[in-house]
């Protein structure tokens, strides 16, 4: 009720007021694609949001290629010169590293193909 | 009016609809620009503002509430855009700068047809930035002093306030009250 006899008090203008609005009032702008560029220009944000985790993976992972071989090499030089019954049994479990870089590119392109049939 | 822009903003946020987001570009592209033109005093930086403005609020649709209009929510990131980009650029300055060294030197009284765009910014540059953005809201959007309290952050007490002390600025400056009595 208070509100209502408010906004009535708001609305209750006078002749300065009236005059005001006029010198304020502009004519519509038309819209002449501006909104449909707006909407073109999230749409492409969108698209970029979702292909930076996949890229920056993939780009992560080109970069890391090099030092992890060189890496599963030393680990592996290393291994040789461990006792073998201390081997044996965890040797098994590791994958070759050639193994592991072809997984983690598959996984990121799988990655990417997921997002690009979500979009 | 109101109820399909809340059905639009829930379509927009509850499942990405850009179509959604779009329609309510359309509607209200008009008010935004026509608020931040008149802010900014110049029609490109108006436009570039008024893009930023719908890209803020795509990314803060979220936190409209569906108290009060979608309009005034969107007045509120407009006048947010505005105020940060202020900070950035020194186009702004001198645009305003010029607009009120004409309004010095041709103060005019001020007829009901006067409506051009350059006699309201000499009108508008003697008023601050903050009377300015009230103003707007008030005469040109038709905003309800609650809902210029939401976009600006300030009580209903000082819009009134702010509303009365820019009538006065304006009334002194240029002859208003003489004209409409006359």
């Amino acid at each position: 009720m208070i509100s209502k006899i408010i906004n009535m008090a708001e609305k209750m203008k006078d002749a300065e007021d009236r005059l005001l609005e006029s010198m304020f009032h502009s004519e519509p702008i038309a819209d002449d694609g501006f909104s449909s560029r707006i909407v073109t220009r999230i749409r492409r944000r969108m698209w970029l949001r979702r292909l930076a985790l996949p890229i920056a993976m993939f780009v992560g992972g080109s970069i890391a290629i090099k030092p992890l071989a060189q890496l599963s090499v030393a680990v592996s030089k290393l291994l040789t010169v461990m006792p073998v019954e201390l081997l044996e049994t965890p040797v098994a479990w590791i994958p070759q590293p050639q193994y592991v870089v072809v997984g983690a590119m598959l996984l990121a392109a799988a990655m990417l193909g997921l997002r690009m049939l979500e979009e | 009016m109101e109820k399909e822009d809340q059905y639009l903003v829930a379509l927009a946020v509850g499942s990405q609809d850009t179509a959604a987001f779009g329609e309510l570009i359309r509607r209200h592209q008009s008010q935004v620009r026509n608020f931040l033109r008149k802010l900014s005093g110049d029609i490109f930086v108006a436009d570039d503002l008024s893009q930023e403005c719908f890209l803020h609020a795509w990314d803060k649709l979220q936190t409209y509430s569906g108290h009060g209009s979608f309009i005034g929510w969107l007045l509120k990131v407009a006048y947010t855009t505005f105020l940060q980009s202020k900070r950035k650029s020194k186009r702004y300055a001198e645009v305003i700068g010029e607009a009120a060294y004409v309004a010095q030197t041709e103060s005019r009284s001020y007829t009901e047809d006067s409506n051009e765009v350059s006699d309201l910014d000499k009108l508008l540059a003697v008023l601050t930035e903050e009377e300015r953005a009230v103003m707007i809201m008030s005469y040109a959007c038709g905003l309800s002093h609650r809902e210029i309290g939401e976009a600006t952050g300030m009580p209903v007490g000082t819009i009134k306030s702010v509303i009365f002390r820019g009538k006065e600025k304006i009334r002194t400056r240029f002859d208003i009250k003489d004209h409409q009595h006359g």
